[in-house]
């Protein structure tokens, strides 16, 4: 086991942090709405004409094939530079949209799509989640008649983030009546621009607007639009698993070391305090986090299932960090800051991408192997 | 190869070897019996010569393999004679150290019947002495042997790369003592029924048992990183070592203790073997005693604003 960089890894290490420290973003990233597009999209052209963007996607695609050692220094880097969050409206299309055309789209697919999502032209949502299909994805509703050439899709999908600015969504839908459950789901392309989609869009408690409710009533969608076979969508969904662990989350995780650096240099606690105390241990847990993250990056071959631990593991350190940090801000904290802000979207930590709830059932049954839930 | 978390092959098969030695010498359900613990299993299988070079008579491993050894040693509740010998034999290598904590001017030592030497843990480190006159104690819930020791007139402080491998290997015997409570626990959850179903179907244990997962990756991994930097000379392996001995005893004794909830009454029973996973955790926990988790610089600190 090792862990030490070549004189290659080292010089990349120092190329990565050079040329983020002189192109990151000086400006904050606007919180919502068309402004946050424009600033990720720009962010994320300015990755792309230097050679920093897709750095986990094969180069057959325009990808820089990056080694998942490589691809964790640079987001060392990314995160030490404090450069733009990586959870920003890029996110579904360069971490899951994206793999899933390249691992089970049409060339067809691929060549339009793939490098559009690449240079920042294209913004994805995810349309997954319905009002009855949350943690029970599998009970989802909306449905795709084939008709023709075409799909004809009535029903609705809600939380879907960043669907009110996004050009295209990642639709799971019932393609053939009467299958059960995870049988006879297409994944499907959908063009947010065609006729009768509405988006709602929904405000969050952090007082800005993500995610939002969209509707279908009778929309048309072609049927090459399809990604692998039609009816096979919860394969194709479930596709994008073994890429998860070199996704831009990685960043996401990692960040936290440094936001518990910055929350000790602002609480200035006296040593030995019980705020002391707490920041101790969260300067561990998140140093723990950090060696859970190589590990499950680099480890062959991929323990299945590591990605819950990961997940939940992070999503409580984060939500422990800013409570943290709102006690230590005190009358402050009720004041908006990047403090209070982060506060309040850490509440989504636990219930997105799979509720932790959902997440130790997971762990429970499938790496410790105690009996299944009862299922439907 | 630069970057490589994989267990290598060489490493399997010294865990595989051990295995087997622990289970026909250390099994768990020995410690029904009382009695103490022999090394003698241990000498023969190398245990303490496992990270010497080879030209000083040992294997050439390094103390990433030593630590996966104690992970195995921790699972079944090896004597703590056996970690502290490990590590005392790096000051002195003919030594038998008994594990010994210093309270104040209090020296406490466990299971020094037999040991040469103590190593103890002091609150600026450790510490290594010739056993002194003991006088018995009674141990708590009548887990393992200890006695009060006539504090040693001249101990020597253990340097701080010792300091270190001692964090390192008590740590990984904790992270033993959690995964053989999680599994002992596991195991009850999958057999024992109630309301005609295994207990282990009902979300309020399935939950603990993620729990004791989730705090057994957390400090797996950190072992990993913690044991590399600390081989390779790595510039953080004091914040490595600090984070490893903040979450390893917690990790322990939260595994433990839910592993004798999941086991209901029989678990609170000196019957059943859940109690002795508790009682080695807060030993151990006591024998690493506490580092200082704010002294040292972050390795992934953020960049000020001008950076050269
Ligand atoms: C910020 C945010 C962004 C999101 N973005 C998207 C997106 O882009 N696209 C998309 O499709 N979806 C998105 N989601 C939806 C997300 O995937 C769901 O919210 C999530 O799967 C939970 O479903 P639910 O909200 O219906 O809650 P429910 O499933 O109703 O769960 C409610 C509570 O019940 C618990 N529960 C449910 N079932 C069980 C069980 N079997 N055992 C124990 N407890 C259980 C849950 O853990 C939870 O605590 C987003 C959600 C959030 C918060």
């Amino acid at each position: 086991m090792e862990l030490t960089p070549t004189a290659e890894d080292a010089a990349f290490r120092i190329a990565a942090r050079d040329w983020l420290l002189a192109n990151r973003p000086s400006d904050p990233a606007p919180r919502d709405g068309q402004a946050s597009r424009d600033y990720a999209t720009r962010w994320l052209a300015t990755c792309h004409a230097a050679g920093w963007s897709g750095l986990a996607w094969p180069t057959d695609y325009g990808g820089q094939g990056l080694s998942a050692a490589r691809l964790m220094l640079w987001y060392e880097e990314y995160v030490r530079a404090r450069a733009p969050s990586t959870l920003d409206c890029t996110f579904v299309a360069l971490n899951h949209a994206g793999p899933t055309i390249i691992a089970r789209g049409t060339e067809a697919q691929k060549a339009f799509h793939l490098p559009r999502i690449l240079e920042g032209r294209s913004i994805w949502c995810q349309g997954f989640s319905e009002p009855g299909a949350g943690s029970d994805l599998a009970a989802l509703r909306t449905t795709g008649r084939v008709e023709g050439d075409e799909l004809v899709v009535n029903g609705q999908k809600i939380w879907s983030s960043y669907a009110d600015i996004a050009d295209y969504q990642e639709l799971l839908i019932r393609t053939e009546p009467g299958a059960s459950r995870h049988k006879g789901l297409s994944w499907v392309i959908c063009d947010m621009t065609l006729p009768g989609i509405t988006v709602r869009p929904i405000a969050n408690m952090a007082g800005v607007t993500h995610f939002a409710e969209v509707f279908y009533d009778d929309v048309r969608i072609p049927l090459e639009n399809v990604v692998g076979e039609l009816h096979d969508g919860w394969s194709v969904a479930m596709t994008t698993l073994a890429f998860e662990r070199r996704t831009a989350a990685l960043a996401l995780q990692l960040e936290l070391s440094v936001k518990v650096e910055d929350l000790i240099a602002m609480a200035d606690a006296a040593p030995g305090s019980a705020t002391a105390e707490r920041l101790a241990d969260l300067r561990a847990e998140a140093a723990g986090l950090r060696a859970m993250t190589w590990r499950t990056a680099l480890r062959e071959p991929a323990t299945p299932f590591d990605g819950s631990l990961m997940r939940l593991t992070f999503a409580e350190l984060a939500q422990s960090i800013h409570r943290a940090a709102m006690d230590v801000l005190g009358p402050a904290g009720l004041v908006d800051s990047h403090w209070s802000y982060d506060y309040l979207e850490s509440y989504s930590e636990t219930i997105a991408g799979g509720a932790a709830e959902i997440q130790r059932n997971i762990i429970a049954e499938r790496i410790l192997g105690l009996p299944r839930e009862p299922r439907p | 190869m630069s970057f490589d978390l994989t267990p290598g092959e060489d490493l399997r098969q010294i865990l595989d070897a051990a295995q087997s030695m622990l289970d026909s010498h250390y099994p768990v359900a020995r410690l029904r019996d009382g009695g103490a613990d022999g090394l003698d299993p241990l000498v023969d299988f190398g245990a303490f010569l496992l990270a010497l070079p080879e030209k000083e008579g040992g294997a050439g491993f390094s103390v990433v393999e030593e630590a996966q050894l104690h992970v195995a040693f921790g699972r079944h509740l090896v004597t703590t004679t056996a970690l502290a010998t490990a590590i005392a034999r790096r000051i002195e290598p003919e030594a038998v150290a008994a594990a010994g904590v210093v309270d104040g001017d209090r020296w406490l030592a466990i299971a020094p019947r037999d040991a040469s030497h103590i190593l103890a843990r002091t609150d600026e480190g450790f510490v290594f002495a010739k056993m002194g006159a003991q006088s018995d104690v009674v141990p708590f819930g009548a887990s393992r042997p200890m006695a009060r020791i006539v504090p040693p007139p001249d101990h020597r402080r253990a340097d701080r790369e010792t300091d270190h491998t001692a964090c390192l290997l008590v740590a990984a015997q904790l992270l033993g003592v959690a995964i053989g409570a999680r599994d002992l626990a596991v195991d009850h959850a999958r057999t024992r029924e109630q309301f005609g179903r295994p207990i282990g179907s009902f979300q309020a244990v399935k939950h603990h048992a993620a729990d004791m997962a989730l705090g057994i990756e957390m400090v797996s991994a950190l072992l990993d990183t913690a044991a590399i930097a600390l081989r390779d000379g790595h510039e953080s392996v004091g914040f490595q070592i600090a984070a490893l001995v903040r979450i390893a005893p917690r990790v322990a004794l939260e595994t433990a203790r839910a592993g004798i909830q999941i086991h209901g009454g029989i678990g609170f029973s000196a019957e059943a073997d859940a109690h002795h996973f508790l009682k080695q955790a807060h030993i151990l926990r006591q024998f690493i005693g506490t580092y200082d988790m704010l002294q040292d610089p972050a390795p992934l600190a953020p960049y000020g604003k001008d950076v050269s």
